[in-house]
């Protein structure tokens, strides 16, 4: 019965954390849409949430990577624990970034959290980390964005050169038709790499419990459907925050630019997601926009937003390791019951309710690093 | 040790793929705007000849644009 509640706490946990993904990346998914006026801000965030939902049913590569190729679950309720550590590791560095206003990247810190609360849990020999944490999640990290840069950059000059000459009215309309369709697959996109993420997770607290045999991998239909379901409803929600903030926090770009940063962010994202590399699907389309902005124009790409990128890339996992590893520690504290897992969801609860309020009295994060719209 | 750990087939399938779909697909909507659009004002200037090799710029444009969003789907789905 102990272990069912905790089963039934870490899905809770990773649906949430799924849910508030899809709310911090609505931005990165629609801003560029609406920013060159390609689609109405409330039809933007609709469009994106319905395809969010699409993309977590196009692809399980990722979701098998996490369950299988990042750490080795144990089917028992040390394994459980663990899960549920890693998961609140990722969630309260997340906490943590986002009131100090530092970079952060929720794919990255879930990876750091499962890492570090397993390495506590069952060693250092459950980590694949070689092959698994540098091989499919480091370098794919690294690449990724500069990969969307590249990508970003050669389509803006072969865009600009193929429709140069052309009068300004048409080719600003049929870019800001494109955009809803490359807006479209940047949304498929995030929701096939992030939402199949929690499914991974999910699956491990699953496997953890002896639901699903370990030489059995599959992801259940109806972990398919909430994470889906959850990163779309987050996605919806975090669109109104976003739409009463437009015009001040989005920069300006052209419909093509728009369009050739969508088609590279969404082609990295889909392309690594084929083969199961977990990726910050914020870093990617920041790498892709920052790319097409670059080929323009050296002087008007925010190379802070790059700055970010990287800090977050060095701080991320290690810091949401050592926070995955001390939540299992505190976990255990209660023993291997439900307790532990109770007890840290109920701080973990009231710490976020104490920090919301503190940013809400104090205003902007007190960070030195410009604080990210989101990162994923 | 990072030359050995990485899974060298599937990063330079993300890279190839990444840079020929999200270069082409870019590049093959700016034909088919430039082919459209270059064919409603030869069609209108009445040079026919013209406005239908641009016709069929545009629209082989949007053909492949369109062709590689569903092949790009249907590889993903058989995943």
């Amino acid at each position: 019965m102990g272990s069912e509640i905790i089963v039934v706490i870490v899905v809770a946990t990773a649906l949430i954390f799924d849910f508030t993904n899809g709310f911090h990346d609505t931005a990165n998914v629609v801003a560029t849409s609406i920013s060159t006026r390609a689609m109405p801000p409330k039809l933007a965030v609709g469009y994106a949430a319905i395809l969010n939902f699409v993309g977590a049913f196009v692809s399980l590569e990722v979701a098998a990577t996490v369950a299988n190729d990042v750490v080795e679950i144990q089917a028992n309720s040390i394994g459980l624990l663990a899960v549920f550590g890693g998961l609140v590791g990722a969630i309260a560095w997340n906490l943590i970034t986002w009131y100090f206003g530092l970079p952060s990247s929720s794919s990255h810190a879930l990876i750091g959290g499962m890492v570090g609360a397993v390495f506590v849990a069952e060693g250092a020999d459950s980590i694949f980390f070689e092959e698994g944490v540098i091989g499919k999640v480091m370098v794919p990290a690294l690449v990724a964005p500069t990969l969307a840069f590249i990508v970003g950059g050669l389509s803006i000059v072969g865009l600009y050169r193929i429709v140069g000459r052309m009068r300004p009215g048409p080719v600003t309309g049929g870019f800001r038709f494109g955009q809803v369709l490359s807006g479209g697959l940047l949304a498929l996109a995030h929701g096939t790499n992030d939402a199949q993420k929690t499914m991974g997770v999910i699956t491990l607290a699953l496997v953890a419990n002896g639901t699903i045999a370990a030489d059995d991998f599959h992801v259940p239909d109806w972990v398919v459907v909430s994470a889906a379901t959850a990163i779309a409803l987050g996605t919806y929600v975090g669109g109104w925050r976003i739409i009463k903030t437009m015009g001040s926090r989005i920069h300006k770009m052209d419909a093509a630019q728009g369009f050739a940063a969508q088609g590279a962010g969404a082609t990295v994202i889909l392309a690594a997601s084929h083969v199961g590399f977990p990726l910050s699907t914020t870093h990617t389309i920041s790498g892709a926009v920052i790319g097409s902005g670059a080929a323009k124009r050296l002087s008007a790409v925010r190379w802070g937003v790059a700055g970010n990128i990287v800090v977050a890339w060095v701080l991320t996992l290690p810091a949401a390791a050592v926070i995955g590893g001390a939540t299992y520690l505190i976990t255990r504290l209660f023993g291997t019951g439900a307790a532990g897992p109770i007890i840290v969801s109920t701080l973990i609860l009231i710490g976020t309710v104490v920090l919301f309020v503190r940013r809400s009295h104090h205003g902007a994060a007190p960070g030195v690093v410009p604080a990210p719209e989101s990162a994923s | 040790m990072i030359a050995t750990v990485v899974d060298w087939d599937a990063l330079l399938q993300v890279i190839w793929v990444s840079l020929v779909a999200g270069v082409g697909v870019t590049a093959a909507w700016g034909f088919a705007l430039l082919g459209s659009t270059r064919a409603l004002e030869f069609g209108r200037e009445g040079r026919a000849g013209e406005a239908v090799i641009y016709g069929v710029l545009g629209v082989a444009g949007f053909v492949a644009v369109i062709a590689a969003v569903v092949f790009a789907i249907v590889i993903l789905t058989g995943d």
